[in-house]
């Protein structure tokens, strides 16, 4: 499940349209948001924020990480324990994919319009962050984080995340970020309401 | 110039040198001011020099930390640099080129210098020579390149241009190393510094940090090389002796320690040129090491815990600095030619020479008073045109400088300067030299100076020079 804030802001709509009417058992304003700021950087997107734990089991998904425009796009993804990305190359170039974390991978090298998938089932201890390079442009940089639940959120460039659909409970927050570490913070989600974490990063 | 004419004609000849060597000395470049860095922060010129090139504390902090801001993040550097390599690949060394960066406009700077000339000098047969209201528009421009390449390599290059009277250009490449900073240990610990460079033996008391323009003879331009010692300045002598280095060819190791120590120890080529192609005149290699520190203002490094307040104004810095420093040179099997008095040949080598100094630069406010001393001494042997030894004579010359430097508003800043040698030759006279400058910024990076220059021995020789500066 890949984090997608359009459609989160959308949920924002129908929840202060619709309100009790929402069928969903955790929509009812169980929305974790916040902010993080980046220490020193030129831009705060690409911070992950998730739920540590989560009880019950999480169904993996399907998402792509594209090369276009030499970059992998998005720049950082989460995908739950299990999921596939499909790694797709839309530049006229040749690209390659590998990581040289966790299991280490090299999927091969592929034309324009081609692309290779890639099943994320080995992480043993959550978060488990995969760098994403290209051999051929060794400029380009991406990163797959893999966690145990869908409930997390990848913050934009002023630093704003927000995690959806959160059961009522108690929970720790974790950060994730390439360049910066952030201390974990607990969290009380109640039902039809909102909760704010911030995180500050730094080195 | 002098070696030539015996001892006869030498006093007046070097007095001629001294007024010569100080108009040419402008020439004398180190490291100035350096716009690529203004574009690549988007910032000021007046971040880093009170008036360009003299730096102020801060500026001294981003050169000593390889030309960057001290504690600088990401967010400060305005211009993006390109990536040579995702960060990723250090964990692939080996097994994959450790990645770096360039900047990604190309960090290229100009330096153009327009002067107006009126100089006066005693001749040798006492007469003395005139040239005034002469243009020398352009005298000279720098094109420098200087920047980062990824977290812990820096460079530096710097080619001048000198349009000559009879329109040829010598160019003469001044500067062009590069450093690898803090490569392990503590930040600012360790710096490597490998190429032509301005050594930092000498930092603090050469053009980056003092505003009068003329290069300081007395330290840097003096001849130590006679037959009794040195006599006065050198002039363009070829191979050329050495006072203290303005440039080295060398690899030089600095760092500084908590804030308010540096150290420095490099080595060098020493003499040069050689024979046979060779920049270096023999196979020794010049050692230099200097230690300094800081007392109150801004650290070295650019730290400001130790003040209690930090002063709004850019060139202030109240702080005491103080330094002392060796150079030892060898100069075996490097011939300087000589005619003695009753017209026989003679070579010199000066086959130890020895520098020590000391320097102080003390900070009050909107006064900045710079001093260093030097003690040289040279073991000089003498040969006969079929190279037998004639004699050993050690020699021992003294020089210094102080200047005042004070800021009376933000864009005008005027100077004091006062710099003797007492020759290394007992027999002659010390020489003496006072420089006067006031300096006008128009913008941040266009300057304009009037110089005034006097022999305090032979008023005949002296200078009054107009300039204009500008970078871009």
């Amino acid at each position: 499940m890949k984090s997608n804030l359009a459609s989160a802001a959308c949920l924002t709509g129908l929840v202060m349209i619709m309100g009790p009417l929402l069928v969903h058992p955790g929509a009812a304003g169980s929305l974790i948001t916040g902010t993080v700021k980046a220490s020193g950087l030129s831009t705060n997107a690409g911070a992950v924020v998730y739920l540590q734990q989560a009880p019950g089991t999480f169904p993996p998904s399907t998402e792509t990480m594209d090369q276009k425009k030499m970059q992998f796009i998005p720049h950082v993804m989460a995908v739950v324990a299990g999921s596939t990305v499909k790694f797709l190359n839309s530049d006229p170039t040749p690209h390659n994919v590998f990581s040289p974390d966790n299991e280490k991978y090299n999927l091969g090298t592929w034309p324009q319009g081609q692309s290779k998938d890639y099943v994320f089932s080995k992480c043993t201890k959550f978060p488990c962050a995969y760098t994403q390079l290209c051999r051929v442009h060794p400029e380009m940089e991406g990163f797959i984080v893999v966690l145990q639940n869908r409930y997390f959120g990848v913050s934009d460039r002023e630093g704003k995340f927000e995690i959806k659909d959160v059961p009522p409970g108690s929970y720790t927050v974790g950060v994730w970020h390439p360049k910066l570490k952030g201390q974990p913070k607990p969290v009380v989600v109640e039902a039809g309401k909102s909760a704010v974490v911030d995180f500050t990063l730094a080195r | 110039m002098a070696d030539l004419l015996g001892f006869g004609g030498r006093a007046a000849l070097r007095a001629l040198a001294l007024t010569l060597i100080g108009v040419c000395a402008w020439d004398v470049g180190t490291a100035s001011a350096i716009p690529a860095f203004a574009r690549k922060y988007a910032t000021s010129c007046q971040t880093c020099h009170s008036i360009f090139p003299k730096l102020n504390a801060f500026g001294v902090a981003f050169r000593l930390s390889g030309y960057r801001m001290p504690k600088e993040t990401e967010e400060m550097v305005k211009e993006k640099p390109v990536s040579l390599g995702a960060p990723a690949y250090k964990k692939l060394w080996p097994n994959a080129v450790w990645p770096g960066e360039i900047s990604s406009a190309v960090p290229l700077a100009l330096n153009v210098k327009f002067a107006y000339v009126n100089t006066s000098a005693l001749n040798g047969d006492g007469s003395t020579a005139t040239s005034n209201h002469d243009f020398q528009f352009p005298q000279e421009l720098n094109m420098f390149a200087a920047g980062t390449l990824g977290d812990h390599i820096s460079y530096l290059a710097e080619v001048t241009f000198v349009e000559n009277p009879d329109t040829s250009v010598t160019v003469a490449i001044e500067h062009a190393n590069l450093a690898f900073d803090s490569p392990f240990g503590p930040e600012n610990l360790l710096h490597i510094r490998i190429g032509k460079m301005m050594p930092n033996v000498v930092d603090g008391f050469q053009e980056m940090q003092i505003m009068t323009g003329a290069g300081i003879d007395s330290l840097f331009a003096y001849n130590p090389i006679g037959p009794n010692g040195g006599t006065g300045l050198a002039g363009d002598a070829s191979p050329s002796p050495i006072a203290l280095p303005v440039s080295v060819r060398g690899i030089e190791g600095y760092g500084i320690i908590k804030h308010r120590a540096m150290w420095v120890a490099g080595v060098a080529n020493g003499i040069s040129p050689g024979t046979n192609g060779r920049f270096d005149g023999n196979n020794a290699k010049d050692v230099y090491a200097r230690f300094d520190y800081k007392l109150g203002g801004m650290g070295l490094d650019g730290d400001t815990g130790g003040q209690k307040e930090i002063p709004a104004q850019n060139w202030r810095d109240d702080s005491l600095r103080v330094g002392a420093f060796v150079y030892r040179g060898d100069g075996s099997h490097i011939n300087f030619p000589f005619t003695l008095a009753d017209g026989s040949a003679i070579t010199i080598q000066d086959t130890h020479f020895l520098r020590t100094g000391l320097y102080a630069s003390l900070y009050v406010r909107d006064l900045n008073v710079i001093a260093a001393y030097v003690r040289g001494n040279d073991t000089l042997s003498q040969f006969d045109e079929a190279a037998v030894p004639l004699a050993v004579v050690d020699a021992t010359y003294h020089a210094w400088f102080t200047e005042a430097d004070y800021v009376f508003y933000p864009w005008l800043h005027g100077a004091f300067r006062y710099e003797t040698v007492s020759n290394g030759d007992p027999g002659e006279p010390s020489l003496r030299t006072a420089v006067f400058n006031a300096s006008a910024l128009i913008r941040a990076n266009v300057k304009a100076i009037v110089e005034y220059r006097r022999d305090l021995r032979h008023g005949e020789n002296h200078s009054l020079n107009g300039v204009m500066r500008f970078a871009f």
